[in-house]
């Protein structure tokens, strides 16, 4: 093989041996791999995945992801927590709550038997130090307390007295709160994983990230304290001073660093981790061990949408609107792009636990057709292009394009879809310089009401301007209701949001949980704010064969 | 030189020890940062993580460290084969799959320990990031880049030697042909003395017939003084008109004894042309021919004449007789080995520059004339 003195023989065979050590790699198996058995000591472990930096602060996150709601939810308890059959809150921390006759003053009462995870009794203070602390903060969560009186002044800065916020401890157990308006789900929104309280010493100990080598020094007031921490990962153990102690299954979590969704999903496989959620995995294909996967979906209680604004132009006439909402192909675009996270969104409001999903909408090219000429534009002619503007991150997303594309392959309608700086966005919306607008919104209560809640004040929240009497009284009504006749209320303010169109819903998202089979409990919650104390392991921790691994 | 074997000191860049000496001790420091970084990691402090370490951050630039000696070393091997081009070509490309296929293992084999997989399911991370499009074909391009360039600093590296082997070759041709040239001359040289000694032996052998024992003592006395100065440069292609002149005036002492009264020697010489170059013994074929076809042929011949002449660039020698006309035959004219020799020199040492020309000088006589680039030793 040698050609020449100087390319010796070794030089052949090293080129050679790692080219097929390498080609054994390639080609190594990836099928009916074997699966870790569990460590000792971690029996009855639920482990958990997470892929971004993950630190036990509930002020430091801004994006609402079911793993940090998870994690949060587990080390701290808000004051109360949502019904998720009827959106409605329930004690948590707080045992009672009453609102004022002008809706303006909230005042709760504490549970008497909450505890830290050192045994110190949890106060009304010290949820008055968490969310003075949250407001301290430069970040964009701190809107959540932004219905609370004056704090939207004092985090810019321009009220600089801590007290002047709306919320006071009148006495350990009791907690009074000030809001700056009357609001419809003022106390399901006190659910949020971000208005917990604060133990006196946690600020320290967050600020100096002791809680790697003291993690007992982090106290917390939910079912779990934090007993080990590095940069892997988190391990807790149940809270024994947690008022709901006895209903804990579980021996204890760990939060596991992942790299990556898919990354996540082959620990899962591999028998590293238990549960991903949301399992944001872009691909279909055979697990590579046999372990029994469940795949867990559920709504996300957000929806995308087509905001018209209806001052402008032909958008004023219903029959156009109407035309440009029929005039949409939601499956074949999310078969196109939707990367099998999004479902065709039929109504506003998608389904949640305690309330199925209307099928309000449908889509008719020829009827859309007829419409656009009843209207006075045959085929679009002498339809002006109407201007879609979006935010330059916007850039990568496939959907407006789509969407405008069906417009104009059926309707003959054009758009000119504009991607400006979002300070040249704001100024353009507060103008009402645009035609449509494609803009998603997420809900912060699992509530139908808090889905709507943005055409109650439609000059402040609605990029429509559809000011419609008829709609803020239903839902005026609704809100001073509770059961099946806010329901069946909210259903015809929903029904008569859709029927006049000023929006047009386009795709609800489906998140995906993946977890092992012998994780039980597990329930849907649109918000992903499962709690972890209501799962536990079934006693099956080993491999269990699956005749169908495929995912 | 230190010593009878070769020891020639070469330069520290191209020294492939001493880079690869270099490149070992930055791999060292290099691999002493990486230990000191991933420290915290190896010993468990709990803020720390291996992917977090520059171990895991720094992959594609260790790697690149830890593959150039490679890279340099095969380059150089398949340099050498580059006759077999599709050989080289085939490994090239060969090196160029293994390097990519390297940098994707590696990748894979981050994501296995970062994320506490086991060993096993390294070809499933790889095929989930093939499947991802997490491939990079970038090493593939890169390492034929750096062939690329290495291969053309190598072959300009090439032709500059071979641009150097060129010159040194023309400057050692150059040398050769001279010393051919001198070896020529030497050759001729010693063509030249056997007969002016035939001449001589003769003359003396006449003179001891006759009895003139006195003068043939005093002719083998200048045949000695001839001989000895001609043996002290016998090397030297070159002398002054001056030095040559010596010599014939001591070859003229000779023939004086040997002619009588009858042989006249002229000399018409510019002062100028004295410390003029000429080729050694120049003159001498010439005015022995004038002497034995002119002087000996006709008893009323008695003239010789020696003149030297500076004509712009170009010095006119001439040797003149009053003997008869040259032969018709043009054989003899030309084909006398005074001649042919001093026709040849001329030819070696100056090219078309000089010129022997042999004709009668009317209304009696023969004149031959040496036309030569004037030059001086200054010159």
């Amino acid at each position: 093989m040698t050609t020449n003195s100087r390319f010796h023989w070794w030089t052949s065979l090293a080129l050679l041996g790692a080219g097929a050590l390498l080609a054994l790699v390639f080609c190594g198996r990836r099928t009916g791999l074997a699966v870790r058995a569990r460590g000792s000591g971690e029996d009855n472990i639920l482990r958990v995945a997470y892929t971004q930096d993950l630190r036990p602060d509930p002020h430091e996150w801004s994006l609402p992801l079911p793993t940090y709601n998870h994690f949060m939810l587990s080390l701290w308890e808000p004051l109360v927590e949502c019904d998720l059959a009827t959106g409605q809150p329930q004690p948590a921390a707080a045992e009672s709550w009453e609102l004022s006759s002008d809706g303006l003053t909230l005042t709760l009462k504490l549970r008497p038997d909450g505890r830290w995870s050192n045994g110190d009794r949890v106060t009304a203070g010290d949820f008055v130090r968490g969310w003075r602390r949250l407001l301290r903060r430069n970040i964009d969560v701190a809107q959540t307390l932004f219905f609370l009186k004056n704090a939207e002044a004092f985090n810019q800065g321009r009220i600089k007295d801590p007290l002047a916020v709306g919320v006071q401890a009148v006495d350990d157990l009791t907690l009074r709160v000030e809001l700056a308006q009357a609001r419809t789900n003022v106390v399901a929104e006190l659910a949020n994983p971000l208005l917990v309280p604060l133990h006196a010493s946690t600020e320290g100990v967050l600020a100096e990230a002791s809680y790697y080598r003291a993690p007992e020094r982090l106290h917390t007031n939910g079912p779990f304290r934090l007993v080990a921490a590095d940069a892997d990962g988190y391990r807790m153990e149940p809270s024994e001073y947690f008022h709901g102690r006895g209903g804990i299954r579980l021996a204890g979590v760990r939060f596991v660093r992942a790299d990556s969704f898919w990354l996540a999903r082959l620990m899962v496989a591999a028998g590293v981790i238990d549960l991903v959620s949301p399992a944001l995995n872009p691909l279909d294909r055979p697990l590579p061990t046999h372990r029994s996967i469940a795949r867990k979906h559920e709504l996300v209680l957000g929806v995308s949408s087509l905001d018209f604004n209806v001052t402008r132009g032909p958008l004023r006439d219903l029959r156009v609107r109407r035309a440009l909402a029929l005039a949409l192909n939601r499956t074949e675009t999310i078969r196109q792009f939707g990367q099998g996270r999004l479902v065709p969104a039929w109504s506003w409001v998608p389904g949640m636990p305690g309330r199925e999903g209307l099928n309000l909408l449908y889509e008719d090219a020829a009827e859309a057709r007829r419409l656009l000429a009843d209207a006075g534009y045959p085929g679009g002619r002498g339809f002006p292009v109407l201007n879609m503007a979006l935010t330059i991150q916007s850039k990568s997303d496939p959907f407006p394009s789509a969407w405008t594309e069906s417009w104009f392959q059926l309707l003959g309608i054009r758009t000119h879809i504009s991607y400006e700086p979002m300070d040249l966005l704001a100024r353009r919306l507060t103008a009402g310089d645009y035609d449509v607008l494609y803009g998603a919104l997420l809900a912060t209560v699992p509530d139908a009401a808090d889905m709507m809640s943005g055409f109650l004040w439609p000059q402040e929240y609605s990029n429509t301007k559809w000011n419609d009497k008829e709609m803020i009284c239903l839902l005026n009504q609704a809100n001073a209701k509770t059961g099946a006749e806010r329901a069946a209320i909210l259903e015809q303010a929903e029904r008569r949001l859709v029927a006049a169109l000023p929006t047009v819903p386009v795709t609800f998202t489906r998140r995906e949980a993946l977890m092992a089979s012998e994780v039980q409990g597990w329930y849907q919650d649109p918000l992903g704010r499962q709690s972890i104390e209501h799962l536990w392991l079934a006693q099956s921790p080993a491999a269990t064969l699956s005749p169908e691994p495929k995912l | 030189m230190i010593d009878g074997h070769a020891s020639v000191r070469i330069p520290f860049w191209r020294n492939p020890r001493a880079w690869l000496l270099l490149w070992a001790a930055a791999t060292a420091g290099l691999v002493a940062v990486l230990i000191w970084d991933a420290w915290p990691w190896l010993h468990g402090v709990p803020q720390a993580a291996f992917r977090y370490t520059k171990l895991n951050r720094w992959p594609i630039e260790c790697l690149w460290w830890l593959l150039l000696p490679v890279v340099f070393v095969l380059q150089s091997n398949l340099t050498m084969v580059d006759r077999r081009w599709p050989w080289t070509l085939a490994l090239h490309g060969l090196m160029a799959v293994i390097v990519t296929a390297l940098f994707i293992a590696l990748a894979g084999v981050r994501m296995l320990v970062a994320n506490h997989l086991p060993a096993e399911f390294l070809p499933a991370v790889i095929s989930d990031l093939r499947a991802l499009g997490g491939w990079s074909y970038t090493p593939a391009l890169i390492y034929l880049l750096l062939i690329f360039a290495l291969y053309a600093v190598s072959f300009y590296r090439e032709w500059r030697a071979g641009q150097r082997l060129t010159s040194e070759l023309q400057v050692a041709n150059a040398q050769l042909e001279t010393r051919l040239v001198r070896a020529s001359l030497d050759a001729l040289k010693m063509q030249l003395h056997p007969h002016f000694l035939f001449n001589t032996l003769n003359s003396i052998t006449g003179l001891i017939r006759k009895g003139r024992t006195r003068e043939a003592e005093d002719v083998v006395a200048g045949l000695g003084e001839l001989l000895r100065r001609s043996l002290e440069h016998r090397q030297e292609a070159m002398e002054t008109l001056g030095e040559g002149l010596v010599f014939l005036r001591r070859y003229f002492d000779i023939e004086c004894i040997r002619f009588q009264d009858r042989l006249k020697v002229e000399y018409d010489i510019e002062p100028k042309c004295l410390r003029a170059l000429v080729p050694s013994l120049v003159l001498q074929p010439l005015v022995e021919n004038a002497m034995k076809h002119g002087i000996s042929k006709d008893a009323n011949a008695r003239l010789l004449r020696i003149s030297a002449a500076r004509d712009g660039t170009r010095l006119i020698l001439t040797v003149y007789n009053d003997g008869p006309p040259l032969p018709k035959d043009d054989a003899t004219l030309n084909n006398g080995i005074g001649v042919q020799n001093t026709t040849a020199r001329l030819h070696m040492l100056y090219g078309d520059e000089a010129r022997l020309r042999l004709r009668d000088q009317p209304p009696s006589g023969v004149r031959a004339e040496v036309i030569l680039p004037f030059q001086t030793n200054t010159s």
